[in-house]
């Protein structure tokens, strides 16, 4: 039962790590909380179905949903916040949030208001015994892909030109472009990423969820914030460290508070992302430099 | 606008008189207010049961309207699925001269709207909300169309028991009405008739992550052998494949929320889950052929039993016009409020000696290969539902 539990935390906890690694990458380069984090999320959800409709094999349609997410996020930089480059935080915060209403309209009209059923191969709804307990392929598969992610993205920003240039931006942005590194192609970059990130975190969503529809962003969006705000704005291990956490405040609270307590957990979370932040006002692992905000 | 919309009236009133003058015959207008759901999570219940009453009123207009002598004007607003939103356009409906309204497949924003037509004595038709304490919360105007939430869950307890089932688990969330009732209509109703509820669990609207529900389940030292929810989209796809996910077997029932051509196309991971519907197509039957007349109206086949619904809404509203004789809205409420065995598409449908709450006969479906597959029809015993 409590191991059980603890693959149920690790594996809800992997996800929000992704997306508030997503809207932290960002952030930490251009100071925008991308609000339409979550319709990039949708938007891979709606590629995915689209390939298994034209009949593409599972494993080629994760890979033009992810790539679908992608390249989503940088035609959104490009022409939705490369024309507010320099405006202020909160214009930057509005333009995100019109992006993102913006698509979610496009998509219940364009598409359907209706939640659309994704068949998921049958493997994946499968589990495998250990002994005493069952441990879900789905789980299984999440924590699994959100380790090789964030390992992947932590060798990019170390080894990399580009990913050096990432890091060293997220100090101190005129310094990096005086050392002669173009600033369209630092801040498109890290718009990939967290496309990526989005569209990997649409995969693990969509396969526990079994659908997709117009306003699935919204949830995965607000917790990745959460998160991303636990941790440290900004601060790329502080998104992963307050994703996991997050996603073990959930699971253990759903597992053991009683029926009648259960309706405010919700509530319970809230207040201890408060009671955090008061210890901790910059996060658990705060950005090298705070910003500017 | 509502402005507009009286000088139309006005200049329609004074040629409905010229023309009186000369002759008898006087065509008028009715205004039938449609606060519902375009956008948002109740637009695809909303928008089927909107379809099927503009096609009964499309039908009527063409033979003169309701009761064959007032035209259907019906204006439609969004309401965005949202409570306060909906409120807000009923005002605007009312200010631009409803004498009916309609309201979404919820029961809060249906009470939202009905605290505004109450004082003004407009009758208000929910499109399918079925909580059956939505007509109480407002008062007499207030109608349910579908059936009843405590009637759908009798009609599953029933059928639960008469299978043999003896243990249950709720599946609730405290986010809707319906949600939340629903499944305990059916406790009561199962532990009524010798079965027991074993375990409860919650869950919030919109929540990503089934596992630690799904883990209590599987921990229970008293097994059930089956799991009742009002879940219904996003939730319940999420539910069903995590649940399956982890290996759990125990089968699923729900009501009619699930009863979407999303959950349809769930395909094998939904076999075996119990539903219902407002009535099921037999060959041969009124409905079969409204299936039939609504594909050539709409361009598509029926999405579910709403439309079937919706339609009879606009039966009703005739019926009631004609009895009432005028299309003064405290006659269509008590000719509403006073039907009884009114022949519909999908049986025969009673207002009188009720709350408000129509009596009409449930369909218990079942998915069985990607299939909604008919189990039985019938009107649960009265004296057998639980009370609000």
């Amino acid at each position: 039962m409590i191991a059980q539990q603890i693959i149920n935390a690790v594996s809800l906890g992997g996800v929000y790590a992704l997306l508030a690694l997503g809207l932290a990458i960002v952030f930490s380069i251009v100071g925008l909380i991308n609000f339409a984090h979550g319709e990039l999320m949708t938007l891979s959800g709606y590629a995915l179905l689209a390939a298994l409709v034209f009949g593409l094999p599972f494993p080629l349609a994760v890979l033009v949903a992810v790539s679908c997410g992608a390249l989503a996020a940088v035609a959104m930089e490009r022409i939705a916040f490369r024309p507010m480059r320099g405006a202020s935080v909160t214009s930057l915060l509005l333009t995100s949030f019109a992006v993102s209403s913006l698509l979610k309209v496009v998509f219940q009209n364009g598409i359907s208001a209706r939640p659309q059923a994704v068949a998921m191969p049958g493997w994946m709804t499968g589990a495998f015994s250990f002994g005493d307990f069952t441990i879900g392929v789905g789980p299984s598969i999440s924590i699994v892909v959100s380790a090789l992610a964030l390992i992947a993205l932590e060798v990019f920003l170390r080894r990399s030109v580009t990913g050096t240039a990432m890091r060293a931006a997220a100090e101190d942005f005129n310094v990096v472009r005086l050392m002669g590194i173009p600033a369209s192609r630092i801040i498109a970059t890290a718009f990939l990423l967290s496309g990526l990130l989005a569209g990997l975190a649409a995969m693990l969503w969509v396969a526990q969820r079994a659908s997709v529809d117009p306003l699935m962003g919204f949830t995965p969006v607000l917790k990745a914030f959460i998160a991303a705000v636990v941790g440290g704005l900004g601060s790329l291990p502080g998104a992963v460290a307050g994703g996991f956490l997050l996603g073990i405040i959930e699971v253990l609270l759903q597992a053991t508070l009683p029926a009648a307590i259960a309706p405010y957990r919700d509530a319970i979370v809230l207040s201890g992302v408060i009671a955090v932040l008061l210890l901790r006002p910059q996060g658990l692992i705060p950005a090298v430099r705070v910003q500017r905000s | 606008m509502p402005s507009l919309y009286r000088l139309h009236r006005a200049a329609l009133y004074a040629a409905a008189f010229s023309i009186a003058a000369v002759s008898m015959a006087s065509a008028e207008e009715i205004i039938i207010g449609a606060a519902t759901a375009q956008t948002g999570v109740l637009a695809p219940y909303d928008q089927p049961a909107l379809a099927g009453l503009r096609m009964a009123l499309d039908e009527l207009n063409a033979k003169g309207g309701l009761a064959g002598k007032y035209t259907v004007k019906l204006m439609i607003k969004d309401t965005r699925s949202d409570t306060a939103q909906t409120a807000t356009v009923a005002q605007e409906l009312i200010d631009a001269g409803a004498k009916i309204m309609i309201t979404p497949c919820d029961a809060d924003p249906s009470i939202s709207a009905g605290q505004l037509t109450q004082p003004l004595g407009i009758p208000t038709l929910t499109l399918c909300g079925s909580a059956p304490v939505l007509t109480g919360a407002v008062g007499d105007v207030m109608f349910g169309t579908y059936p009843a939430d405590n009637v759908q869950a009798t009609a599953v307890a029933d059928f639960a028991v008469s299978e043999g089932k003896k243990k249950v688990f709720l599946l609730t969330s405290p986010d809707t009405t319906y949600t939340a009732n629903l499944p305990e209509y059916f406790g009561k109703v199962f532990e009524k008739k010798g079965g027991a509820i074993v375990g409860r669990g919650t869950f919030t609207m919109g929540q990503p992550d089934f596992s630690a529900e799904i883990t209590n389940i599987k921990g229970l030292a008293d097994k059930p052998d089956l799991i009742m929810t009002a879940a219904y989209e996003p939730d319940f796809p999420a539910f069903i494949q995590q649940l399956r996910g982890a290996g759990v077997t125990i089968p699923v029932y729900g009501a009619d929320a699930i009863g979407t051509p999303t959950i349809k196309a769930l395909g094998k991971l939904v076999d075996g889950v119990v539903y219902t519907a407002a009535g099921y197509a037999e060959p041969g039957s009124k409905l079969e052929a409204f299936n039939a007349a609504f594909t050539k109206y709409a361009g598509h086949a029926p999405e579910s039993t709403y439309e079937v619904n919706g339609y009879e809404i606009g039966l009703i509203l005739d019926q009631a016009v004609k009895t009432a004789g005028s299309d003064d809205p405290k006659a269509i409420r008590d000719a509403i409020a006073n039907l009884k065995d009114f022949e519909g598409i999908t049986g025969k449908i009673t207002y009188a000696g009720t709350n408000r709450m129509p009596l009409r006969p449930v369909a218990l479906m079942r998915y069985e290969g990607g299939e909604g597959k008919h189990v039985e029809t019938l009107i649960p015993d009265a004296s057998d539902v639980p009370a609000p």
